[in-house]
């Protein structure tokens, strides 16, 4: 008997779908070409499923840390690893086929405010597609799907024809976590992503994050600089200061004090969200 | 009565040694480009006098016009409208790749993006009847020399001025193109691209309005349009019917120009 797939595979794909990656970062260094180093010496390794939190004040280097991840920022001494790719010394389409397996969302959302939704939501696609294709304009059936149905897991599939500038801020960063999604990423990064959002959509999107851990199982490694949703979202977190690790354990129980470790000066109204 | 306490201003900065330096380099600049012998240039304000009746007469048969000539005219309108057409239409379909690879954030290799800049830097150096004069030459009298000239004269311009635009504009979409592993070119076409087309529609209508005024001279060196006809009556001192076309070519102008300010307000 003949099987039947039902599910088209996507070009280039190693299976990823539900299937989430580990992390690890061993002794990573990251000096800028303008002398500032970023990040020293850091070493972690993230289980696959786990939803882990990064605090630390601006400048920590929690944003560099995050990009060691997926490439961005290349490490200048250490080694990153996700699942099976080893990050470091990677490039051209190997570093593309990598990105394409983990999935980021950013603090100022990074939408193409003129693009409709669609097709903000079909960048998350690239990787999947022969540039051909997308040069001339025309998705396959596919990858429209995985679009769609990526917008309506955020509740965003009514927007699916409206710019991406025409959205509210939580709407703005709901599309771009459907445009991770329409990856089918086995991580997913979050830089600050709710540092742009009033406190009730900072929740709410937060919640979305911690759904997609709990319901597709991807791991999920999310940049905060507020307390409070570490604590409450977040089952691990690990502490930058000054681009050193200064905290790794789990986010419910680290006290007051451990937050001013990391921080580095006493507790401010500000490090909450609810005051 | 109660008097307002004293407030405390602070000391207005002094201002006058920036304005005279600048007063003073005004000076010197205008000293030096109008003192021959200094290398500046000749300007015999007692000419304007001498050749005053010369040009009064002409000026007076411009304020006569010679409807006459208007029948006439229709057909090398016509032809100009459609070289000045034709030329943004072609060059619009080339300044798209072309304003992609000439901008940082959608061409971020310096060697590809600096040789597109230069080449545009040649192009747009040369003047417009140079390269009506050489095309004449080339491909022979008429509408084609005009419309090639057109072509290299608005792309020089468009392709500045959208590059520019896609330089200055906010590019952060760029890196969630690049995290979820795409190519540049992916990233360009489904997020630059629409990004950059109100700057993009906005110049190339602009070229379309120079086109018009551009093509009426092209004519001078036989590259079609109505500068042809302009040139026939320029030549038999026709100043009354010259008169007429510069007033036709005064209302095309204004309506294109109208149309197009009314599609770039569409735009926003």
């Amino acid at each position: 008997m003949r099987q039947h797939t039902t599910q088209p595979e996507a070009e280039g794909a190693t299976p990823s779908a539900s299937v989430p990656w580990p992390i690890a970062l061993d002794q990573v260094t990251v000096r800028y070409p303008n002398g500032v180093v970023a990040l020293k010496d850091v070493s972690l390794r993230v289980e696959p499923g786990e939803m882990i939190s990064v605090v630390g004040l601006s400048g920590s280097g929690k944003s560099t840390m995050i990009r060691t991840i997926n490439g961005l920022v290349p490490a200048t001494s250490g080694t990153v690893t996700v699942g099976p790719h080893t990050v470091t010394g990677l490039s051209g389409r190997q570093l593309r086929q990598l990105r394409g397996h983990v999935g980021m969302i950013f603090q100022h959302f990074n939408l193409a405010d003129r693009a409709s939704v669609y097709q903000n939501v079909l960048v998350g696609r690239f990787s999947h597609t022969p540039t051909w294709r997308t040069l001339l304009g025309s998705a396959r059936p596919a990858d429209r799907d995985i679009a769609m149905r990526a917008l309506d897991s955020v509740g965003m599939l009514e927007k699916v024809w409206q710019r991406g500038g025409a959205l509210s801020g939580g709407q703005k960063q709901r599309v771009a976590i459907a445009r991770a999604l329409s990856q089918e990423p086995a991580v997913m990064l979050a830089d600050e992503p709710v540092a742009s959002l009033d406190p009730p959509t900072a929740h709410s999107v937060m919640a979305d994050l911690q759904r997609i851990n709990q319901e597709r199982g991807l791991t999920v490694l999310v940049n905060l600089h507020l307390m409070d949703l570490a604590r409450q979202y977040t089952t691990r977190m690990i502490g930058l200061r000054e681009g050193r690790l200064v905290y790794d354990g789990p986010a419910a129980d680290a006290t007051d004090a451990d937050f001013e470790e990391i921080y580095g000066r006493p507790i401010q109204v500000k490090d909450r969200l609810d005051r | 009565m109660t008097t307002a306490p004293q407030l405390d201003i602070p000391p207005r900065p002094r201002t006058w040694p920036r304005r005279a330096l600048i007063a003073g380099a005004v000076l010197v600049v205008t000293v030096l480009t109008t003192t021959p012998a200094l290398g500046g240039v000749e300007i015999d304000l007692d000419s304007i006098a001498r050749n005053w009746g010369n040009g009064a007469s002409r000026i007076a048969m411009l304020f006569q016009p010679d409807w006459s000539i208007l029948p006439r005219t229709w057909e090398p309108m016509l032809e100009t409208l459609e070289m000045a057409l034709i030329g943004t239409a072609v060059s619009a379909a080339l300044a798209i790749p072309l304003s992609l690879w000439a901008a940082r954030p959608t061409n971020p290799g310096n060697p590809l993006r600096m040789a597109v800049r230069f080449v545009l830097n040649v192009v747009r150096a040369v003047p417009d009847l140079v390269y009506a004069t050489i095309l004449v030459a080339m491909v022979g009298v008429g509408a084609l020399p005009g419309i090639i000239t057109l072509v290299l004269f608005d792309l020089g311009i468009v392709v500045k001025l959208v590059s520019e635009a896609i330089d200055s504009s906010d590019s952060s979409y760029m890196e969630a193109g690049r995290a979820a592993g795409g190519t540049q070119t992916q990233i360009n076409r489904v997020t630059a691209l629409p990004q950059a087309w109100p700057a993009f529609a906005s110049q190339v209508l602009y070229s379309l309005e120079l086109n018009v005024r551009v093509s009426a001279i092209l004519g001078l060196v036989g590259a079609g349009g109505i500068g042809r006809l302009i040139d026939e009556v320029r030549g038999f001192y026709r100043y009354d019917a010259l008169s007429t076309i510069i007033l036709l070519l005064l209302v095309v102008v204004i309506l294109i120009e109208v149309a197009s300010n009314y599609l770039r307000k569409r735009l926003r």
